[in-house]
């Protein structure tokens, strides 16, 4: 499948958005029952503010993935049926009570209401997370896709995202909970590591459709694509097979690995190992995540597989292989004496 | 509930590409507008097809059947495309059973082009709106145009007669009767998508070629040869 860069967008931001506000009200909430996390006004309201911008900036850049980017209201419609549809009612509602919880807090209103929007938003943040991941997840003909660990592996880097993130603030305003926090980064980078690679290595134990399957003819016949019909490509090509990034992809995707996973738990565990925490550690788990997440999702769609591509020849064969695999259109050879 | 389609014979599709032209021809004059062109006359010529013609080999050599699969909007009885849609641009008419996008309502999301297993929807550039096969619904209902003509422009121009148009829960349809008569297939079956659209199985035909055929590389021209050698 080919990479919106719009959607990757809307993960990264929208996830650092949750994720940061997920902890940032996780804190608040536990002071219900007596805890003493209460966080300081102005690590609530820059945590807020920053979650808000983010959110903000994700609807910006995801309409960018919309033809008609003013019509974007129009995406409630069909609720009940579609989660392109809830992950707009879902995001969008979450932005505007987190801006309530925001003013709140601003106004120094800590009582009932506050709770309330701060669980209604942890919740409506969740929603929209979830929604996302489904409208992925439940596309039976992306194989690689449509499996729960997409979901699972979907809601954990939001957490990674906001635990890392949410740990460089309490660096600077309650130190006193750097050790959790690093301790729930590595536990969730290390969660994170093993749903890619159980995402990964399903995607040799598929089972996949023939091209005699799209057809419907008999199993036993080779059958092989002649001609598509036109002489370059056109949408369903561009759309559902994506020649370069099948390129790169054997380069890419151990890079994503390793920026997304490996390195920032080397940093985290060598802040827990040693104890010496270090502000510029810190600062690099969470920007490795960033720029290791958006490689990640970037290689999430490209080894995605749409079943339509059977009908062009362009469907993996069998099993799961990174660099070869994909059948070739036939090249017609001619010979004269 | 009536469920319009059309039914393809694969044993008379030449391939010619006459359906895919004249679709193209039709739905750019008639009342959905245009299909965008980019660089038609280019290196690189693109635009929106709402019927495609593929060719596919079958077999091994030297028993191989070549035969093309003119491919279109399959108006799925269980279309996955439609749910999928966020505005409701995509819908499924009850009267007819066909699936149409209401234009002023997509929102050019894509997301039904992911939803359909078989490729059959496509972005228009030009009007940033998905597009896709309407079984010529302004043709087929054209009280203007004389009866016999009120078929889909494909159907009225394959030259070889392989595409017939009609209601499938129909028994006196022409289209009802092909599929009985002849084991009407679906593509992929399994998707659960359940196609309105129909293809007529191709007969098996067994030629005989000689060994020494076989070998030449390419036995026309040997065939040739041999004709002209003997005065044949
Ligand atoms: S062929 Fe594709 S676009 Fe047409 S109804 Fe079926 S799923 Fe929808
Ligand atoms: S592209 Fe248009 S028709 Fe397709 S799902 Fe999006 S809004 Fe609906
Ligand atoms: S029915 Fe009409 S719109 Fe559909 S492929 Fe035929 S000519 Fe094109």
């Amino acid at each position: 499948m080919h990479p919106p860069l719009s959607l990757i967008w809307f993960f990264l931001t929208a996830g650092i958005s949750i994720g940061l506000f997920n902890f940032t009200y996780f804190m608040e909430f536990l002071t219900l029952f007596g805890k003493d996390t209460a966080l300081p006004k102005h690590m609530v309201l820059i945590s807020n503010v920053i979650s808000l911008v983010l959110i903000g900036l994700g609807a910006i850049g995801a309409s960018f993935h919309l033809g008609h980017k003013l019509r974007a209201w129009k995406a409630i419609k069909r609720f009940h049926t579609s989660w392109l549809s809830r992950e707009a009612v879902f995001s969008g509602a979450y932005g505007f009570t987190l801006l309530i919880f925001a003013l709140l807090r601003f106004f120094d209103h800590t009582g009932f209401w506050y709770h309330f929007f701060g669980i209604i938003t942890f919740i409506l943040g969740w929603l929209s997370a979830f929604s996302t991941a489904m409208i992925y997840a439940s596309n039976r003909f992306v194989l690689e896709w449509n499996t729960s660990i997409s979901v699972l592996y979907y809601l954990n880097m939001y957490l990674m995202l906001g635990s890392s993130a949410f740990l460089a603030l309490t660096y600077f305003y309650r130190k006193e909970f750097v050790g959790t926090y690093i301790f729930l980064t590595f536990l969730f980078l290390a969660l994170g590591l093993a749903f890619r690679l159980a995402f990964n290595i399903r995607q040799f134990y598929i089972k996949r459709p023939t091209i005699n399957e799209a057809l419907n003819l008999p199993h036993n016949r080779p059958i092989r694509v002649l001609d598509t019909g036109t002489t370059t490509d056109n949408y369903c090509t561009e759309e559902f097979y994506y020649k370069k990034g099948k390129e790169l992809l054997p380069s890419i995707l151990p890079l994503a690995y390793i920026l997304t996973f490996i390195v920032p738990l080397f940093f985290v565990l060598y802040m827990w190992i040693t104890g010496r925490v270090d502000y510029n550690f810190i600062k690099f788990t969470f920007l490795f995540i960033v720029v290791g997440s958006a490689l990640e999702r970037w290689c999430f769609f490209v080894e995605g597989n749409h079943v339509q591509n059977l009908f062009y020849g362009l469907y993996p064969e069998e099993g799961y292989t990174l660099r070869k695999g994909y059948m070739e259109r036939k090249k017609t050879k001619i010979s004269y004496r | 509930m009536p469920q319009y389609a059309l039914v393809i014979d694969l044993n008379t599709c030449v391939g010619c590409h006459a359906c895919a032209t004249n679709c193209k021809e039709w739905n750019t004059q008639a009342s959905f507008g245009p299909l965008s062109d980019f660089d038609p006359y280019g290196r690189n010529p693109k635009g929106v097809w709402y019927n495609r013609i593929m060719t596919y080999e079958m077999g091994e050599f030297p028993d191989t059947q070549v035969f093309h699969l003119p491919k279109s909007c399959l108006h799925c009885q269980d279309a996955p495309c439609v749910p999928v849609c966020p505005t409701g641009a995509s819908y499924k008419r009850e009267q007819d059973g066909i699936v149409l996008v209401n234009y002023d309502d997509c929102i050019g999301c894509k997301l039904c082009s992911w939803a359909c297993p078989y490729g059959c929807r496509e972005f228009d550039e030009a009007d940033k709106v998905m597009k896709k096969c309407t079984l010529c619904i302004d043709r087929i209902y054209d009280e203007s145009l004389p009866p016999e003509h009120r078929k889909p422009a494909c159907v009225l121009t394959c030259p070889a007669k392989a595409r017939f148009f009609g209601d499938i829960e129909d028994p006196n349809s022409e289209a009802y009767r092909m599929i009985k008569e002849r084991n009407g297939f679906v593509l992929f079956p399994d998707m659960g998508t359940n196609p309105a659209n129909h293809y007529l199985p191709r007969t098996e035909t067994k030629v005989h070629v000689d060994e020494h055929l076989l070998e030449a590389e390419n036995p026309l021209f040997l065939e040739v040869v041999r004709r002209h050698y003997k005065g044949g």
